[in-house]
Parts: structure tokens; C-alpha cells; sequence
């Protein structure tokens, strides 16, 4: 099982969430897909993207600033 | 003849900063505060935070005890004692000792009426059950605290959504109580304007804070043990076994009226630009008595902790009589309130208000980064900017987001009180660093679209009036790329992306009206360029974007 990391930090919309529809794409079931954030309307836009592509968010921290997402992909 | 003897009745914000102020002014005069309350120069404002837990301890809420004020000024507080009647023409005041009962008098030879104001009881049934609370001296809090720590508490009703009345729910769901609240007005929030107040609601839901606006409680229904188990608003019966009532308050001003002084438009005590009031010799500060806003020279009352200080003190200035007379110049009703993580502030006229008053009003709704986008920790705060037309003066703002909503909240009163137009404020060199702001500021964002719309460069939606729009025919294109319309979309919107715009033009239709919506505006303000450049009429953006929209998304 493979674990990625994606450093979108300093990037402005859409700039995050196009990196993770794009690793996403190369994950197999069961990846891990971890990636930072300092544009924090991040926060609400991982929770509703994982809800839609039905993958799965086992973590979502606040880190001094820094938003930092573990994705299991589903 | 002895020193001249001031006496002020009420002791918490605005008796206490003016006695204080007095006495530095005067160190000679003979100064003497009566208040009915047991404490003295308490933390009104904290009293939220105090149930919350946020502030622990009773005594952190108190400022100074009576006797700090004895051993630092000089002056005598009395506490337990209520003020019954003034008697102007022996320029005496008859009180009650609460301890004792005995009437005690005063004379004096300058009097200041800081009698404050109490909490509107709704008079409906059942307001004296157990457990119906109101929360606006330190014991009614020490009270509902108690009950919390007991654990007796798992459902509360908070009536009225004001901004105490929300810093409450707050506080009560922060401790695990499901939490409702029931608000008369159509929005919680009543002076703020709509499109700003429905997003704090939405904001509210998320926090799973349950807000029933525009609706009215009925009665209050015994548990069978005579405490309170349940409100009811016709339609719903919530449970409750706490009901905080934060229903607004009323001005003190019985003893006033009783003597002969007058009243204002507003029904608080009128007085003028020095404080006094019509009877020689009789201030009144503070929450008892009038403003006057500074935009509209009318009489207001705005009940806040700020006003009641600035007018203390200039009482005191006047009072002591060592200088030159002073004055208060009226005041904004500047406001700002945190609510979990988002931070609301409002100042000036609303755009209901300056509508009301017959101003040629323009509105942007402009969200923007508090601080550079790049630098952690930053945030989307929204701007509404409302200006008049005719003078290109700012009549008001509102802000809210999880950043920094207090600094350009000040930057607009400074504004503002100032008579800056948008183009002036546009223009401020505000200080940037990428910690602490963005080099073109939410402030100076929101100025610069308010003059493009202004020139006409285009033409805004609110998103109130968006569904009536959609209604009668018009398309909502959505300019974002189909990754974040994926994510998040308004209902029944369409999706072009900007940079796809030009090849996929004839999806639209020239004969309807076309509102873009983009996350903050950017993107459809570029879109509305080029539809107008290839000859579409009738094309608008929707103020805010998806960012500041007050309803449901999708």
C-alpha cells in the first residue's frame, strides 16, 4: 500500500483540490494520500470532496495554520 | 463650605468611569457611587464567557472591589443600597438599604444618573418558573454556572439572538448542551442586514446550534416540579431545562421620570452633547440615557459597554469641573462579537437603515484574505461595504469570517466618523506585511470594487434576491472549473468554466439574464468582461460568491 504526498501549501483555489483529483487518480484502493494546505477553505471542501468520490478522510488537523488531510482512498 | 459632593447611583461601567475619572480629574471633590448590586465595576460583557468556563472564577470578572476604589480615589462605594427617589429642588436622593431596609439620604451638588438598564421579560406564562434565567449581573450568571456544573442541564433555550444571547448559546453548546435558540425578528442579529445574519445562522447549524428565527415563544411549560421542562412556540414544543431570556433590555429610568427628568425619542433619558439632562445639575451616562449617531444626528440608544465608558468619562471631565467642558461627539453603533471560530463586526448604518433613511445606497458584498494567502494561518473574511451614492460617503460596513474582522471593522469607523468617502478609504496607506495583511487589504478590495460598481463597470446580484431572479428566468453560470462545482455548488446553477467560456458560449441564452458566480468574484467579474465584449446585455455577478452565500449549497 502506497502513501503520497502532496504539498499544496501557498496555493489559492483551485489549486488543492485539482493536486488531489490528480493523485487521486493514480491511487489504488487502499493508498494513502496525505496533503497540505495553507488556504483553509480547504477544510470544508476535503470533507464534502471525500463524501462525493466516496473516499475516506482519516484525518484532518489544523496545524498552526497549516491544514493537513489524510485520505484513505476508497 | 466643605468639597463638593458628587454622587453617582449605579456602579457598574459608566458610574464607576465617570466617578473614576472625576477623581483624577479632581482629586478635591467629595464622590459617592450607590448601587443596588453587591459587586461593583464588574466585567458585564464577560458574563458569557464566565458560563462558558472560558473565565473560571467569579472574582476575574470584577474590576475593581469598592474598596480599591476608597484606598486608590477616594471615593465611597455603597453597595446593597437602591436609590428610591430624587428630590432636584433639595438636591438630595432618598435610598433603601437592602440589608437593613432603613432610607438613608444623600445630598449632593452634582448627580449622575447611571441607573444602566434590565432585561426585557417577555410577559408571556410561565416566565417564573425554576431555571428561566437571565444573565446580566455576575450573581444571575454565578446562577445558570451552577447549574451547569451540577449537571442539570442537557437542553437549553436561549430567547433572543442578539449578540449576547448567541455569545450565550455559544458558551452553553461549548459545554456540551444542545442548544437552541428563538429569535422574534425575522434574522438573528436584528441590526445587521440580512444576507450577513442568514450566513451566521447557516454558520450556527454547522456548530449544530439549532436557530429558529422570525419566531415567537409562547409560554414556558412547568417540568411538574416548578421548574421549567419545555418552551413553547405554538408549533414546536423544545425541550429545555435551562431557558436563558436575552430579550433585549430597557433602560432604567423610573427614577428619572419620577423627578422630572425627560425622555428621549428612543424612551432612554435624553440628554445633551455634555451629558446633562434637562434638570441642572443631573447627568445621566451610560446605558440609561441616549446617543446620537454620528451619520444621522438622531437620538439612538445603543446599549454597549464602549459608549457607556466614552460617556462616563466625559461626564466625569464635565463634572469635576477643572477644565474646559467636553463632549461626546455621537456615536456608530459599532459592534463585533465571536461566535466559535467565525468573527462578526458591523459599524454605521446598515444598508436596511440607510435605505430607510432615503440614501442613494450601493452595496458590494467582497470576500478577500485577511493576510497574505501564502503565509499559515490565514483567512477568507467577507466585506460589506455600503455607500451613498450621491456623496460617495461610507455609510457602514459589515464583516465576518474566521480572520481578522476588528482591525478593518476599525478602519471603517475611523473612516466613517472621519466622512470619508470610498475613494478616500480606497486610498489609505495601511500597513502590510504578509503576517498581517495582504498588500492590497480587505478594506481596500472592498473600496476598489465598490468604485467599479460605482463606474458602472458592472452590475451585482445580492444573493438574497437571487432566487427571485432564477424565478423569473435567469441562468446562474457557475465560472469555477468543474472540480470545485463538483465539490460545491448553489442549486440549480450551470457550469462553464471561465477559461472554457468563449467556446462554450452558445449554452447561453443573450435573451435571458445571466448572474456568474465565482468563489469570491474574480473570476466572474473576467467572465462578465468577456460576455459583455461579445454582446450580451444582460449579464451581472452575484455579490460574494459562493464564499459569502447564506444558504444551503449542494
Amino acid at each position: 500500500m502506497a502513501e503520497k504526498f502532496i504539498n499544496a501549501r501557498g496555493m489559492q483555489c483551485p489549486g488543492p483540490i485539482v493536486q488531489l483529483f490528480k493523485e487521486a487518480q493514480n491511487c489504488a484502493p487502499g493508498d494513502i494520500l496525505c496533503i497540505e494546505v495553507t488556504d483553509h477553505g480547504f477544510k470544508k471542501d476535503i470533507a464534502a470532496w471525500c463524501k462525493k468520490t466516496k473516499n475516506e478522510l482519516l484525518s484532518l488537523e489544523d496545524d498552526g495554520g497549516v491544514i493537513r488531510a489524510r485520505i484513505k482512498k476508497g | 463650605m466643605g468639597a463638593k459632593k458628587i454622587l453617582i447611583i449605579g456602579g457598574v461601567a459608566a458610574g464607576t468611569k465617570a466617578a473614576a475619572k472625576a477623581a483624577r480629574e479632581n482629586p478635591g471633590l467629595d464622590i459617592v457611587v450607590l448601587t443596588r448590586d453587591s459587586h461593583v465595576s464588574y466585567a458585564g460583557c464577560g458574563l458569557p464567557y464566565y458560563i462558558g468556563d472560558v473565565i473560571k472564577a467569579e472574582r476575574e470578572l470584577l474590576v475593581r472591589r469598592p474598596k480599591d476604589f476608597k484606598a486608590d480615589f477616594g471615593i465611597e462605594v455603597i453597595t446593597d443600597i437602591e436609590a428610591t427617589k430624587i428630590l432636584p429642588e433639595e438636591k438630595m436622593v432618598l435610598a433603601k438599604d437592602l440589608n437593613t431596609g432603613e432610607t438613608r439620604q444623600f445630598a449632593y451638588d452634582k448627580l449622575v444618573l447611571a441607573t444602566g438598564a434590565s432585561p426585557f421579560i417577555p410577559p408571556l406564562e410561565g416566565t417564573t418558573l425554576g431555571n428561566i434565567k437571565t444573565v446580566r449581573t455576575v450573581q444571575e450568571a454565578t446562577a445558570v454556572k451552577n447549574l451547569l456544573s451540577e449537571r442539570k442541564v442537557q437542553d437549553a433555550v436561549v430567547v433572543g439572538g442578539g449578540m449576547i444571547g448567541l455569545e450565550v448559546a455559544e458558551n452553553l453548546s461549548q459545554r456540551g448542551i444542545k442548544t437552541t435558540v428563538v429569535e422574534l425578528a425575522p434574522h438573528i442579529l436584528p441590526p445587521y442586514d440580512a444576507d450577513i445574519a442568514l450566513y451566521v445562522q447557516k454558520y450556527l447549524a454547522e456548530k449544530e446550534i439549532t436557530v429558529l428565527a422570525g419566531t415567537a415563544v409562547k409560554s414556558f411549560v412547568d417540568n411538574g416540579q416548578g421548574d421549567v421542562g419545555a418552551v413553547s412556540t405554538g408549533a414546536d414544543l423544545l425541550k429545555a431545562d435551562l431557558v436563558v431570556l436575552s430579550a433585549g433590555v430597557r433602560p432604567n429610568v423610573e427614577l428619572a421620570v419620577d423627578c422630572g427628568i425627560l425622555l428621549g425619542p428612543t424612551g432612554a433619558i435624553a440628554v445633551n452633547n455634555k451629558t446633562e439632562t434637562n434638570i441642572n445639575g443631573i447627568y445621566a451616562v451610560g446605558d440609561c440615557a441616549e446617543n446620537v449617531n454620528l451619520i444621522t444626528s438622531q437620538a439612538v440608544w445603543y446599549p454597549m459597554g464602549s459608549t457607556a465608558n466614552k460617556t462616563g468619562r466625559v461626564a466625569g471631565i464635565n463634572l469635576a469641573g477643572t477644565g474646559a467642558e467636553v463632549t461626546v461627539k455621537g456615536v456608530l453603533g459599532t459592534s463585533v462579537l465571536k461566535l466559535f471560530e467565525l468573527n462578526i463586526a458591523k459599524t454605521g448604518l446598515s444598508e436596511r437603515d440607510a435605505r430607510a433613511l432615503g440614501y442613494n445606497v450601493e452595496t458590494v458584498i467582497v470576500p478577500a484574505s485577511d493576510r497574505a494567502h501564502y503565509y499559515p494561518g490565514s483567512r477568507t473574511i467577507v466585506t460589506k461595504l455600503i455607500v451613498d451614492r450621491d456623496s460617495r460617503r461610507v455609510l457602514g460596513g459589515q464583516i465576518f469570517g474566521e480572520g481578522a474582522v476588528d482591525k478593518p471593522i476599525d478602519i471603517l469607523v475611523t473612516a466613517i466618523s472621519l466622512g470619508a468617502t470610498v475613494d478616500q478609504l480606497s486610498g489609505l496607506d495601511l500597513a502590510y506585511a504578509p503576517p498581517f495583511s495582504t498588500a492590497l487589504s480587505t478594506t481596500a478590495v472592498a473600496a476598489n470594487v465598490m468604485m467599479n460598481k460605482l463606474a458602472g463597470k458592472f452590475t451585482g446580484v445580492g444573493p438574497l434576491d437571487l432566487k427571485e431572479k432564477m424565478d423569473a428566468g435567469a441562468m446562474l453560470v457557475d465560472v469555477r472549473i468543474d472540480k470545485e462545482y463538483f465539490v460545491r455548488k448553489i442549486p440549480g446553477s450551470i457550469n462553464i468554466p471561465l477559461r472554457r467560456l468563449q467556446e462554450r458560449v452558445d449554452e447561453l441564452d443573450r435573451e435571458r439574464e445571466i448572474i456568474l458566480v465565482c468563489k469570491v468574484g474574480l473570476r466572474a467579474y473576467l467572465a462578465l468582461l468577456k460576455l459583455k465584449r461579445l454582446g450580451f446585455e444582460k449579464v451581472s455577478i452575484l455579490e460574494g460568491g459562493i464564499t459569502a452565500y447564506p444558504f444551503e449549497t449542494e
